[in-house]
């Protein structure tokens, strides 16, 4: 015995409903937007700071009010501070910060490759890196202004060699991960050491390579602070140690938010770059 | 002819032991025949394909394609893998056109080609689709159109098609055929289905593991009376059929069963 269900007849008069488009449910967050959660705790952030300072909870010395932080600011954008106008201080810095990014790239990510495909690259830069990294740049700092002076050279290494080991370890990450299974594959459709590298090898690698990149940026700025401690007389980190100096707290308030939307704009561009260069990540 | 000649591999175990995954193995696979490999896993039949693409080196024994020995993977030789290895940075037709452009076919010769590979296993309207859209029949009938596009002298496949459910899988099998009929290209296959094995085979082997050696060898024409007839119910159903099935089964778990009283 067979029955047969009659199927659904679509007659023309129907109504073509619009049908609900569905995706893959992804792991942890999600696709949905988490700007709106970020600018709530943005703001409360921002209260609660208002509040701490008016109250006098915290002394007014160690903690200027919102209010006392824009003003100043607002100065800053006007005439300046410590003899060079608000401009003249971040395009000092954000020079060095892409002056290293560039040395630190550049010079990273061939040898990253190398290292993850070559059996001496590997070897023979594996001792001073993994001896170099670990270090506190403030460490090596004296070294530096006692090798190379007090000038722009000094400061520009002093980031290079901090924002060029992330690099270096996510480009050889990155070759590393590369499923043997592909290499095998491309092998077998007759591709040469040099296609091989080109077609497959590199792009395998991108997405680790750009997120070190991003993480490499994050180490930029973080050093900035101490490559401007070396007798500098333009770039934020340097306004805000010559402000610290004279506890004027709201220009080191001023300081920090400067440098906070610099690493913010970064990290925005790095993520454009990111989804249109590798808008496969993630996806099989 | 592709020809195995007393091929022997060894690996060293963890435990500084050695497993003998392959003994003295010795097969030849003739202009376009179609070679099926078969056993219970472990049985060294991935290591032989291994071998014979060029990604494992023997121990012993020689390999040879058409006279030339093979010291490494080539064009020459198409792999069809039980993973799927597409690129997802490329779309299908990229992926399928993949191998001319290794070999510097220019860019509108090879699509051209590719295209018509992926009419072939029936995937003409997905060649700008991203291999994430495709599901995991569609994958591999990119890849196998992908291996076919340089034009190799044999197509090597390891379970293409052990991750797909049975429907899909009789739809491959019959697409399969009609890609061997249609290019004339010799086929060695490998599977864990003793059906797909003499339905597919016009040469069946029948591997035991430890050491790996083929312990039977059936010449069949199933797939010769499917290319002429296209009546796959008729050839499962058949006595003959049946009975080689479980004479092949028999052989399976009695090498199964002999292993077992050795340990
Ligand atoms: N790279 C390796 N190193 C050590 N031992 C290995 C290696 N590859 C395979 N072997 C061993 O060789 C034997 C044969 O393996 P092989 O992968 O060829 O089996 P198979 O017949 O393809 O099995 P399956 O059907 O499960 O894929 C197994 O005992 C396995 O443990
Ligand atoms: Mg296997």
């Amino acid at each position: 015995m067979t029955t047969i269900i009659a199927q659904d007849i679509v007659t023309a008069s129907d109504p073509t409903p619009v049908p609900r488009l569905v995706k893959m449910r992804g792991f942890g967050i999600g696709e949905g937007s988490t700007v709106t959660i970020s600018l709530v705790t943005a703001i409360t952030l921002l209260i609660l700071w208002w509040v701490v300072a008016q109250t006098g909870l915290v002394a007014h010395l160690f903690l200027p009010t919102p209010a006392e932080v824009v003003s100043a600011a607002a100065a800053i954008f006007q005439d300046g501070y410590a003899n060079a106008s608000l401009w003249e201080h971040v395009s000092a810095s954000l020079m060095r910060i892409f002056s290293a990014l560039v040395i630190a790239t550049v010079l990273g990510i061939p040898i990253g490759l190398a290292m993850g495909l070559n059996r001496w690259a590997k070897g023979i830069f594996d001792t001073p890196i993994e001896f170099y990294w670990p270090l506190p740049p403030l460490a090596y700092l004296p070294l530096m202004i006692i090798w190379l002076g007090i000038g722009e050279t000094s400061k520009i290494t002093l980031l290079a060699l901090a924002m060029f080991a992330p690099i270096v370890l996510s480009a050889q990450a990155g070759v590393r991960s590369l499923p043997r299974e592909r290499v095998n594959m491309a092998l077998s459709l007759g591709a040469t050491r040099l296609q091989l590298f080109r077609e497959i090898v590199l792009p395998s690698a991108l997405p680790e390579i750009l997120t070190g990149i991003r993480i490499s940026l994050g180490v930029g700025w973080g050093t900035l602070v101490a490559a401007e401690l070396i007798a500098a007389t333009r770039g934020i980190g340097y306004m805000i140690m010559s402000a610290s100096h004279f506890l004027a707290t709201d220009v080191v308030f001023v300081g920090i938010a400067v440098i906070a939307t610099c690493a913010f704009t970064f990290s925005l561009a790095m993520r454009l770059i990111e989804r249109w260069l590798v808008p496969w990540k993630g996806k099989s | 002819m592709l020809r195995v000649d007393h091929a022997s591999v060894y690996f060293a175990a963890r435990d500084k032991r050695t497993i003998h995954a392959l003994d003295k193995v010795s097969l030849t696979i003739p202009e376009g025949s179609f070679v099926v490999a078969l056993g219970t896993s472990g049985c060294g039949k991935s290591t032989l394909l291994n071998a014979m693409a060029g990604f494992l080196p023997l121990s012993e024994g020689s390999i040879t394609l058409d006279g030339r020995a093979i010291d490494g993977p080539g064009a020459d030789r198409g792999v069809v893998f039980q993973k799927d290895t597409l690129l997802p940075w490329k779309s299908v037709l990229d992926n399928v056109a993949l191998g001319l452009k290794f070999a510097g076919v220019s860019r509108a010769a090879r699509q051209e080609r590719a295209r018509d590979l992926l009419r072939l296993v029936g995937l003409e309207d997905f060649a700008d689709a991203a291999p994430y859209e495709l599901s995991g029949g569609m994958r591999q009938r990119v890849g196998i159109a992908r291996a076919l596009a340089p034009d190799p002298a044999i197509l090597l496949m390891d379970e293409p098609f052990g991750a797909l459910d049975s429907m899909t899988r009789e739809q491959m099998q019959e697409l399969l055929v009609s890609v061997w009929q249609r290019s004339g290209k010799r086929i060695f296959f490998i599977t864990h289905s003793i059906e797909e094995a003499l339905f597919l085979g016009t040469q069946v082997i029948v591997m035991s593991p430890r050491p790996g050696r083929i312990v039977a060898r059936f010449d069949l024409d199933f797939v010769k009376t499917f290319v002429r007839d296209r009546d796959e119910r008729a050839i499962k159903t058949s006595p003959l059929f049946a009975a080689l099935r479980e004479e092949i089964r028999a052989i399976v778990h009695q090498s199964e069963d002999l292993r077992r009283a050795a340990e």
